[in-house]
């Protein structure tokens, strides 16, 4: 039976393509509600509550029910805007989360696009999520957005640059760019975590994925205290789902990420391997959580000021070794 | 940005060069950090403000002339309006002033009680403190601890008043009545409690690395500008002043317990942080003596129906959890005040906000405004 | 005289990033603990504290069984404590013996503030444990007598027949007592 349908798809490719497309596009979608309803579940218990409770057990449809409401709610755009990029940048940023999903091994050939330069593609189509931002937050006609959207950019910016060295530093030990490469290459040579040069390369990683996906103590884009809700403001609606969705979608991502750079991706024992993908990657989640509900967020030059004074000076001199050691 | 202009096109723009002016950018008065209806109006260059506008009176609904139109005891209830994180402190505040007025004596076991209250109701208000300044950096646990503890403060109130928030449970000439049953023994056990809670705000708030280089020399107020401004509580004690109405002009039973005034000298956002922590464990102290000492007695005088005090002035001034409160009563003989004013903490603290604010971030314009410590209902009156 | 930035002391980054990570560190320890705390919410409508016994919610007037009426004399002590003129009521006869017939409280209006039940001087008002009082309508917070009296309806009628009673068992008693009329 399966045999037959993969035949059926071997003799139509382009229907196969479209076909991973969707599942694509519709994991990316799915995903949100599963992290949100984790966050709220953590972020719960964290403070003393217990999170959503009512719809379905334990509130797990909690999620679904309020992505519901958003799809029904009216469609608000401000007076003044640029019509133009506030339509199409919430979807700029859905679309950016959707292609670095389509280049991620979950386990032995599921891969939406197999691609040896995987890693390349993925820093690449990364940099579209900052354009949205500042579309969103320049056209919203609204100087919250605005002080948002620019802080957001140069926030992402910087932190864009130490993230790629410290994939560059597991690039060069492995010696691949593709993102099956590096995982093919941990389950022979074991976690590349282990390796001390790669060790301080997932630090850093982490900390700019904390900044990459905005959690405090970065979380200044959308600093509520300050800018109302940053370079979201003024969108409401289905659009807001969109630019929520990429956001938590873009959480799984890095985290599925680091699961393949630095954690082996599918490797482990007894569990299957698209198993220990999730479990990996919602361990990390979790992590992420947790840091998020406990510091307070810096402050933008303070968040520069480290960046750039910090943490890319060390990645540099981390990928130099890396380089070194790597090298056989 | 220089692009060339048509010289008719150029007649047609404004004659102000656009860069060297400001943003304007309107914050509040429903915006999430302003803690009521504030509105500011903030002058930036990028990210710096240049100015700072407050605007004020959102919340105004004529208190002072209100009181005038009613009998003196009719008027306690309204103070729980005034700053209704602290209406205990206010109750207290215009009780004292009519029995000042009308040389009412309070018996002594409801002058600790006072005192009692006045310290449970200051730790609850300044943990709504540190609860929004947390979230106000973005610390959003914080505020959901420091009001898990106060709910805990809220219903020992709630077990003696009856009343969560507006408690108007002082009466002219003492407390309405006495204790309820066990209440000490309830008192302390959530002392108790609140001492490792205290613990474990400093281990997750005020060691924390981001949180100090987000309050370190930030928004400082010299002890001049202070003084000159007449500011009071926590901020002119952070400041380098050990100027406390408990102290420095006793009421009650305050001159009969030991605590110490905490005293900062940085007058930066931290400082003003670091003594309201501490106040809070002052509180704490306070407490712990006062229901060590507590006499037995009558916890109320008796006042006659029509309360008409004679003819004269009084002046009464307690320290509330925000500062200086007084209030300021004229009588003419007849059964309501001639003339009432009130001296409001918080409206005397934030008129330093503008000064404070030049030349910082917006981004510290949250600290700032939280570290002040402001409630609108007291602001407007 | 304004300093803002703190004057950078020699500002050593990796110094900082160590002291940052660690309370980092500290700090999580704090919400891990909290993690496994037990939870403080109270899942309102399935769930309810207790009132403690002075809670000042819904008013409601006494009612008393031994002498099968309201405690209230209709003196309007209360509404003269009150400082928002909650209070409205009807008299019903005079003397030690009077009652209420009518009694309007417009809650809108009310600062339960305890004034008026400390006024009382006969326990005839009291606030109970009730506090859902929100309602979508204005006029749902006209409470009239029946709402207030304890046995509500019942209650009432009863306490209007034992005052009615009272009166004219005054009225008869008073001829002999020496007919002053007025
Ligand atoms: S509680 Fe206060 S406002 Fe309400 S009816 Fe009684 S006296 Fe009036
Ligand atoms: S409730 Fe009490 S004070 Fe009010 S009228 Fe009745 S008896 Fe008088």
């Amino acid at each position: 039976m399966i045999e037959v349908v993969v035949q059926f798809f071997r003799d139509y490719p382009l229907l196969w393509t479209f076909v991973k497309a969707v599942v694509l596009a519709s994991f990316t979608l799915l995903i949100p509600l599963a992290v949100i309803w984790v966050e709220r579940k953590v972020a719960g218990f964290i403070q003393s509550r217990l999170g959503p409770l009512h719809v379905g057990p334990q509130g797990t449809f909690q999620t679904v029910a309020d992505a519901l409401k958003l799809l029904l709610k009216e469609d608000i755009v401000p007076s003044g805007a640029d019509k133009r990029f506030f339509y199409i940048a919430p979807y700029i940023a859905f679309i950016s989360t959707v292609l670095s999903f389509m280049v991620l091994p979950f386990a032995p050939g599921w891969v939406a696009l197999e691609m040896n330069v995987a890693v390349l593609f993925v820093i690449g189509v990364s940099l579209f999520n900052v354009v949205s931002i500042l579309m969103a937050g320049w056209s919203s006609n609204n100087k919250y957005s605005l002080l948002g959207g620019l802080r957001a950019v140069a926030q992402l910016l910087s932190y864009e640059i130490p993230m790629v060295l410290s994939v560059l530093a597991v690039v060069f030990y492995t010696g691949s760019l593709s993102l099956t490469g590096i995982v093919e290459y941990q389950v022979k040579h074991g976690w590349l975590i282990w390796q001390p040069p790669i060790m301080i390369a997932a630090l850093i990683y982490f900390i700019c994925a904390l900044a990459e996906i905005n959690r405090t103590p970065f979380d200044l884009p959308e600093a509520e205290s300050e800018l109302v809700s940053g370079f979201n403001t003024e969108y409401s609606g289905m659009r807001f789902a969109f630019f929520f969705a990429s956001e938590f979608a873009n959480n799984f991502f890095i985290t599925a990420f680091a699961a393949a750079l630095f954690f082996g991706g599918w490797d482990g024992p007894i569990l299957p391997p698209i198993v220990w993908t999730f479990l990996k990657v919602f361990v990390m989640i979790f992590v992420f959580m947790w840091v998020r509900w406990t510091p307070p967020r810096l402050r933008i030059d303070q968040i520069l000021r480290f960046a750039w004074q910090f943490l890319v000076p060390v990645s540099l001199v981390n990928l130099l070794f890396a380089i070194v050691l790597g090298v056989r | 940005m220089s692009m060339p202009v048509s010289p008719e096109k150029q007649s047609t723009l404004s004659t102000v060069d656009i860069l060297s002016q400001g943003m304007v950018i309107n914050v509040g008065p429903q915006h999430p950090s302003t803690h009521g209806v504030l509105r500011l109006i903030l002058t930036l260059d990028g990210e710096q403000i240049l100015h700072c506008e407050p605007v004020i009176g959102y919340l105004h609904r004529g208190l002072e002339k209100m009181m005038e139109r009613r009998p003196y005891r009719h008027n306690v209830p309204f103070t729980d309006r005034l700053d209704y994180l602290a209406a205990l402190s206010n109750n207290l505040g215009i009780c004292q002033c009519i029995e000042r007025l009308g040389g009412v004596e309070v018996p002594e076991r409801a002058q600790y009680i006072r005192v009692l209250l006045m310290e449970l109701q200051r730790i609850a208000s300044h943990l709504v403190f540190l609860g929004t300044f947390g979230t106000d950096l973005g610390a959003t646990t914080m505020f959901l601890y420091a009001f898990r503890e106060r709910e805990l403060v809220l219903d020992l109130l709630e077990e003696c008043t009856g009343a969560r928030l507006t408690y108007n449970w002082i009466r002219v000439g003492g407390v309405p009545d006495d204790l309820p049953e066990g209440f000490g023994e309830k008192v302390l056990g959530f002392v108790k409690t609140f001492r490792q809670r205290l613990e474990e705000y400093d281990q997750l708030l005020t060691r924390n690395r981001i949180f100090r280089s987000r309050t370190q020399g930030i928004g400082i107020l010299p002890k001049e500008l202070a003084l000159a401004y007449g500011t009071s509580g926590p901020v002119i004690r952070a400041s380098g002043m050990a100027y406390d109405v408990r102290k420095a002009a006793p009421y009650e039973v305050y001159d009969r317990v030991e605590f110490d005034v905490p005293v900062h000298e940085q007058g930066d956002v931290w400082a003003r942080y670091l003594v309201r922590m501490e106040e809070m464990r002052q509180s704490i102290r306070i407490i712990e003596q006062v229901l060590r000492d507590i006499p037995d007695g009558p916890v109320q005088t008796k006042l006659p129906k029509v309360f008409k005090p004679p003819a004269g002035i009084a002046y009464s001034r307690i320290e509330s959890p925000r500062g200086e409160l007084s209030f300021m009563m004229v009588s003419d003989g007849s059964p309501n005040p001639l003339r009432v004013h009130i001296r409001a903490p918080s409206f005397v603290n934030l008129s330093v906000l503008p000064s404070l604010l030049e030349g910082t971030k917006v981004a510290d314009l949250v600290a700032i405004l939280g570290s002040i410590d402001v409630v609108l209902g007291e602001i407007d009156r | 005289m304004r300093t803002r930035q703190p004057a950078t002391e020699q500002y050593n980054p990796l110094a900082v990033f160590i002291e940052g990570l660690s309370t980092l560190f500290y700090g999580m320890l704090v919400t891990w603990r909290n993690f496994w705390r037990p939870k403080v919410t109270v899942r309102y409508p399935y769930q309810r504290k207790p009132m403690p016994p002075r809670y000042r919610g819904l008013f409601y007037l006494k009612w008393n069984e031994e002498k099968q009426r309201l405690n209230c004399v209709g003196c309007t002590l209360c509404a003269q404590a009150c400082p928002t003129d909650v209070i409205s009521m009807v008299k019903l006869g005079k003397g030690t013996n009077a009652g209420v017939s009518e009694f309007t409280m417009d809650l809108g209006r009310c600062l339960f503030c305890n004034l008026c039940v400390e006024a009382c001087p006969f326990d005839a008002i009291y606030m109970g444990p009730a506090y859902e009082l929100a309602s979508e309508r204005r006029d749902a917070a006209l409470f009239r007598i029946a709402d207030l009296a304890q046995g509500g309806e019942e209650a009432v009628r009863t306490n209007i027949e034992t005052v009615q009673r009272l009166m004219a068992e005054e009225e008869k008693a008073r001829p002999a007592a020496g007919g002053h009329a007025g």
